[in-house]
């Protein structure tokens, strides 16, 4: 009903205006007269129509695929601009993959789903890298000129910090392992007096390595990496300061306390001086043992014995000092 | 008659114990087995029969095959040395699968593969042309939004359609 009213009014309007709207016009505005009026009827119990069920409306066909239009020379980059799985359609190669029957082939690209299992790297192409590099070259600075080497690096930034960063896959990127920090520093480098050198290897026990001479400190008792940071840094400074002070209490220091050997007032050097008395008073009477022990110090023997007990002592046994040591004591024996 | 025979093991059982409490360490004492038989060596395998069931790559090759002629369906860093999160990358795994069967229901051609980059969860899968597209891209933004809010973490979907299942060989 309203749809021939619409008719009508339709054609009085393009009569009475002397305008042709058309052939066109007029039978878009049929059809949509006719296609509302099948919809709009109703039942009686209120459920609308289904459109009519007998031969269905054309499933859509699938267009081409990606690759039909692909040109040679195409941006690849467009194509696959990030990570993402293997598409057959996207990807012009006649791939095949998978295990293949009796008699076979391996399976195509296409609904294959062990190329869609791998990971591929389409998206890293040299052409993407370029772009990447091109990208992020803004923010780089220069490297700079004067730290050429290994020594200019060391000299200028002689604390070395590591710490390791984790990459996962899951619902969490964080990792605890990620606090732990790492500080290195050649204790060359520090200005310590001999005092406080000794003082420093003294507090800081098995962090040092004599070898390399070098001091490391692991921290990972702070919850981020920021704070095991600061407490490093807050270790170190505390360890310098810490061994450039004297205390009270390091005057008893003992002999067992000592990092090295001084043949001064040691065992060694009594024992050497009073043999070399008993060897001498044969030959002289009564004399002032300050000054008999001055002269008895003061011969190259003597002192070639003492360099060479305190080189085996210092250094450890090996055929040099050994040999250093037999030449030492058959010189002073005369023997 | 199950009934009497369950019963009268779970006495004989009783009886046993006891008596291996009396001081018989030679007497031991099984339980019982109330969980459906699952054989390793039946796990995944779809027995050969008359010629007529088509299958596809996934269903033909048994779980022997897998590092061999198969890959792996699910791809992520958590059994790899030291690093943390087996369990529950498998656990979203199951439910990840199972809830797209259920959404996709009589769509999917094949198995679900699950790759994680980071922290988002890529679904991977192969469907059937059943349903109209746009009711495809309602379902896949439905899935993903949903998977999203529930694991906190991004989840993307990657759809490839099919006219057909892809067959590898008839048993």
């Amino acid at each position: 009903m309203s749809a021939s009213t619409m008719c009508t009014t339709a054609l009085s309007f393009t009569r009475t205006n002397g305008l042709c709207l058309g052939n066109y016009a007029l039978s878009l505005l049929s059809r949509t007269a006719t296609y509302s009026t099948a919809l709009s009827t109703n039942n009686g119990k209120g459920f609308p129509n289904r459109p009519i069920r007998g031969p269905r409306r054309p499933k859509r066909e699938s267009g081409a695929p990606r690759t039909e239009k692909m040109l040679e020379n195409q941006d690849w980059t467009a194509v696959y601009p990030s990570a993402a799985p293997f598409k057959p359609s996207a990807v012009p190669l006649p791939v095949r993959m998978g295990y293949p029957v009796n008699r076979g082939v391996p399976a195509e690209k296409k609904g294959n789903l062990e190329l869609m299992k791998i990971p591929n790297f389409l998206h890293l192409t040299p052409a993407a890298i370029q772009k990447h590099c091109d990208a992020l070259k803004p923010f780089c600075t220069e490297w700079p000129a004067s730290l050429d080497s290994d020594a200019a690096c060391e000299e200028h930034f002689p604390i070395q910090l590591e710490s390791k960063e984790f990459v996962s896959a899951g619902s969490s990127l964080r990792n605890p392992k990620t606090r732990v920090v790492t500080l290195k520093v050649k204790l060359s480098s520090l200005n310590l007096d001999e005092h406080a050198r000794k003082k420093m290897v003294k507090l800081v026990d098995d962090r040092y390595c004599k070898e390399t001479d070098t001091l490391t400190i692991v921290t990972e008792s702070c919850p981020l990496r920021q704070q095991n940071y600061d407490y490093a840094m807050y270790l170190l400074t505390v360890l310098y300061h810490e061994s450039w002070k004297t205390e009270v209490w390091e005057a008893e220091k003992t002999r067992a306390d000592m990092e090295e050997y001084h043949w001064e007032d040691s065992r060694s050097q009594k024992n050497v001086l009073d043999t070399l008395r008993r060897m001498r008073v044969t030959s002289e009477g009564e004399e002032d043992p300050g000054a008999v022990r001055e002269e008895l110090l003061g011969q190259p023997e003597v002192q070639e014995y003492r360099e060479s007990v305190t080189r085996l002592k210092n250094e450890g046994e090996t055929e040099e000092t050994m040999l250093q040591y037999r030449e030492a004591v058959k010189k002073l024996l005369n023997v | 008659m199950a009934a009497s025979l369950t019963s009268r093991c779970a006495m004989l059982g009783a009886t046993i114990r006891r008596l291996s409490i009396g001081g018989c360490p030679s007497l031991e004492v099984r339980g019982i087995h109330s969980t459906a038989i699952c054989y390793k060596n039946r796990a995944a395998r779809i027995r050969v029969g008359k010629g007529d069931r088509p299958l596809n790559y996934e269903q033909a090759l048994h779980p022997h095959q897998i590092g061999h002629r198969k890959g792996w369906l699910s791809a992520h860093t958590s059994n790899l040395h030291e690093e943390e999160g087996a369990a529950d990358r498998t656990v979203e795994d199951v439910f990840i699968r199972r809830f797209i069967f259920g959404t996709f229901h009589g769509c999917l051609a094949n198995e679900l593969v699950i790759k994680r980059r980071g922290n988002i969860i890529v679904i991977c899968a192969l469907m059937l042309q059943k349903v109209q597209p746009q009711k495809f891209y309602f379902l896949i933004g439905y899935t993903e939004t949903l998977l999203s809010h529930f694991y906190k973490c991004p989840v993307k979907m990657e759809i490839q359609t099919l006219e057909k299942k892809a067959v590898y060989k008839y048993v």
